[in-house]
């Protein structure tokens, strides 16, 4: 197999820097506000109150949501040992969409509500999942794989009832628009609770690496390599998706980042390594950038980002392959 | 011999003359939707004219919104309406007495328990997403009125020898015109004449003494969400327009509630801020909201709501003039009196309603 040398890996991961430092530039800019530096520096009040409370943590939202999906990806796509594995595998989009539906039907708390809800669902989902994984005898990859395609079932099933039950004029729309997953509410107040989780699972996640790496072997191997298998998984999997509930309760569903920014980290560094953590993380981030940029200024009104995040990511993923070929 | 030429052509003249008046008098005619339409845009224009009463000839051809010609054997005794604007609709035509089907969550709409309660109790049929079609089946209407996002059931309902139109009231033009398609099909043509009138009438009243007034920006949030809005192809905009004001989300020309962003709303920094009628916010929480600080309406405490107590003026159906009306008064408070859009409630519903 060939292996990227640590000087070439550095330097894919500062190049991918810059490239989200530029696109992070480029969404400090966009926005339907027209917001001029010089208004910036006189101190215009309705101008900074728009950049720090609106553009600034719409733009940081971005960054840390794309970051969280791209290392949550690779991680589960590790530990399942499946390349088609995403984050919502073991059904938390699918409770944080039950969730959030409960949330725009019952609640009066506006969008607190819904994200309460929102959260709640996905972690309940998830820790039926993982507890019905518990029960099952084995105790192996699979056997969580299927438990979270029950609970998501089940979470789909109780989003159908709810969306009979929501008014079509009305709820129903709301609904169909938050599964579509969207960064337009995002505002100060909001990114505090996920930017906090995120951080924090993710630096458990990142000093967890090698035992990640471990688990990417065969479960008897891992087990002779000293690693308590069933613990880990179940403690590595309950960070990831508190990472994926934390964002998704926030932005609403938000495809594709965590499938195919493990890809692409893969596919420049060729091998599982720290560092393809890192750039995972950063090549969801400068996805989901690029994607919220497009989708809040390609139409007049805002549309739902997992449109751009799929059209941008399959075909620089598509690059990459045809690339490697090439090579 | 020329004389006599001349007093033949003054009989015949005579005569023809004496023919169409005796047709104007009583007319039995077969008409399209847009003839209908027609004649009753000439004769609200018209500022005198003769009284004139419309009977609908069975059988009827009409065209109904999404196109399709339906033949209408005979005046209907029993509708289903799985659409609350057509029942509404049917409800200001006097024909409630003839629903046998309705919508799905009539307990929703003030308006059937205060004039029709035995819309309560009626049978449902589903909602704009969705039709029961085995209990459209087990009802047998004579006619069944369908929202046009159903168009994919005609085929199975014409094949339960079930007459079906379809509405799409999405504009006040389609608004009027759904109107008049009733009105043919269960033959009130006079009610839809009265109704029609009234509109104009009380609109015209209201346009006449806001039009000089200059026109305020207004920002009509949906019901769900606050940062969903109407653009240019909604039926909103015109209720705005309507009203002596200026839709800032002209720009948008989604066809359903457009999603924008805060940013968005502080650009456009609207004078006022509409509510929905049903949305599930209210204006304490509009107020309150810190991202709204900078907007002029939030600053000046001009955020209001649509009433409901009724019915949901925003949404198209008969009474939302009654909501232009509504709005009129709040953003031109100073030449149209609250009284006059207060009296307009009390006779649109007293003579539509029975309230």
């Amino acid at each position: 197999m060939e292996i990227v040398k640590r000087t070439k890996k550095i330097q894919y991961i500062i190049v991918i820097i810059l490239i989200l430092g530029v696109c992070f530039f480029l969404s400090l800019s966009a926005g339907k506000f027209p917001l001029h530096v010089p208004d910036l520096f006189r101190g215009d009040e309705t101008a900074l109150s728009v950049f720090w409370t609106l553009r600034f943590p719409r733009s940081c939202m971005a960054v840390i949501a794309g970051f969280g999906l791209g290392v949550v990806g690779i991680v589960y796509q590790t530990i399942f040992q499946n390349p088609l594995a995403a984050p919502d595998i073991i059904g938390v989009s699918a409770g944080a969409c039950g969730g959030a539906a409960f949330g725009i039907l019952f609640c009066a708390g506006g969008t607190v509500g819904v994200t309460l809800c929102a959260f709640a669902g996905s972690v309940i989902a998830v820790i039926s999942a993982l507890g019905l994984s518990m029960v099952v005898r084995g105790k192996s990859h699979l056997s969580i794989v299927l438990s979270g395609l029950a609970v998501q079932s089940l979470a789909q099933t109780v989003l159908m009832m709810l969306k009979l039950m929501a008014d079509p004029e009305k709820e129903l729309a709301a609904i169909e628009y938050w599964i579509m997953g969207s960064l337009n509410a995002i505002t100060a107040k909001d990114i505090m609770f996920p930017i906090g989780v995120t951080a924090i699972c993710m630096m458990i996640l990142i000093c967890l690496y090698r035992q990640i790496f471990l688990l990417s072997l065969h479960e008897d191997e891992a087990t002779l390599l000293g690693v308590s298998v069933g613990i880990l998984r179940l403690v590595i999997l309950l960070l990831a998706t508190l990472v994926v509930a934390a964002i998704v309760s926030v932005t609403g569903v938000i495809g594709f980042v965590g499938l195919v920014a493990p890809h692409c980290a893969r596919l420049l560094l060729k091998n599982l390594c720290v560092e393809t953590l890192v750039l995972s993380g950063l090549i969801g981030s400068v996805l989901l950038l690029v994607a919220d940029i497009l989708a809040r200024t390609v139409a007049k009104s805002e549309l739902p980002v997992s449109v751009f995040t799929s059209l941008i990511g399959v075909p620089f993923l598509v690059w990459l392959m045809v690339r490697k070929e090439k090579n | 011999m020329k004389k006599r030429i001349i007093i033949l052509l003054l009989c015949g003249l005579f005569l023809l003359l004496q023919g169409c008046t005796d047709k104007i008098k009583t007319k039995n005619v077969s008409l399209t939707v847009q003839e209908t339409m027609t004649i009753a845009e000439e004769n609200v224009e018209a500022e005198e004219r003769e009284e004139s009463d419309f009977e609908t000839s069975y059988p009827v051809v009409v065209t109904d919104q999404l196109g399709r010609q339906v033949i209408i054997e005979e005046e209907p005794q029993t509708i289903v309406s799985g659409y609350y604007i057509s029942t509404s609709l049917l409800i200001a035509l006097g024909q409630e007495e003839k629903l046998v089907g309705v919508e799905n969550n009539p307990e929703k709409r003030p308006i059937y328990q205060k004039c029709a309660p035995h819309i309560m109790n009626l049978p449902q049929v589903g909602t704009v997403k969705e039709l029961d079609l085995e209990q459209c089946a087990l009802l047998q209407p004579d006619l069944i009125i369908l929202p046009f996002k159903l168009k994919d059931t005609a085929e199975s309902l014409e094949q339960l020898g079930i007459n079906v139109l379809y509405i799409k009231p999405e504009s006040k033009k389609l608004l009027e015109q759904a109107t008049a398609l009733l009105g043919i099909v269960t033959n009130s043509n006079e009610q839809v004449e009265k109704l029609q009138s009234m509109i104009l009438e009380k609109t015209k009243e209201m346009q006449d003494l806001v039009e000089k007034s200059e026109r305020p920006t207004v920002y009509i949030t949906g019901n769900s969400n606050f940062l969903t809005t109407a653009g240019c192809e909604m039926y909103q905009h015109s209720l705005i327009e309507t009203a002596g004001g200026e839709n800032v989300a002209k720009e948008l020309n989604d066809f359903s509630w457009a999603e924008i962003s805060y940013e968005q709303l502080l650009a456009w920094n609207p004078e006022y801020i509409i509510l929905a009628a049903d949305a599930k916010f209210d204006i304490e929480t509009v107020l309150k909201d810190e991202n709204l600080a900078g907007c002029k309406a939030v600053k000046n405490g001009n955020v209001y709501q649509m009433p409901s107590n009724i019915e949901s003026w925003d949404s198209p159906i008969p009474g939302s003039m009654l909501g232009s009306l509504w709005l009129a008064n709040v953003l031109h408070s100073d030449v149209y009196d609250v009284s006059r859009y207060e009296s307009a409630v009390e006779e649109f519903y007293g003579e539509f309603y029975g309230l």
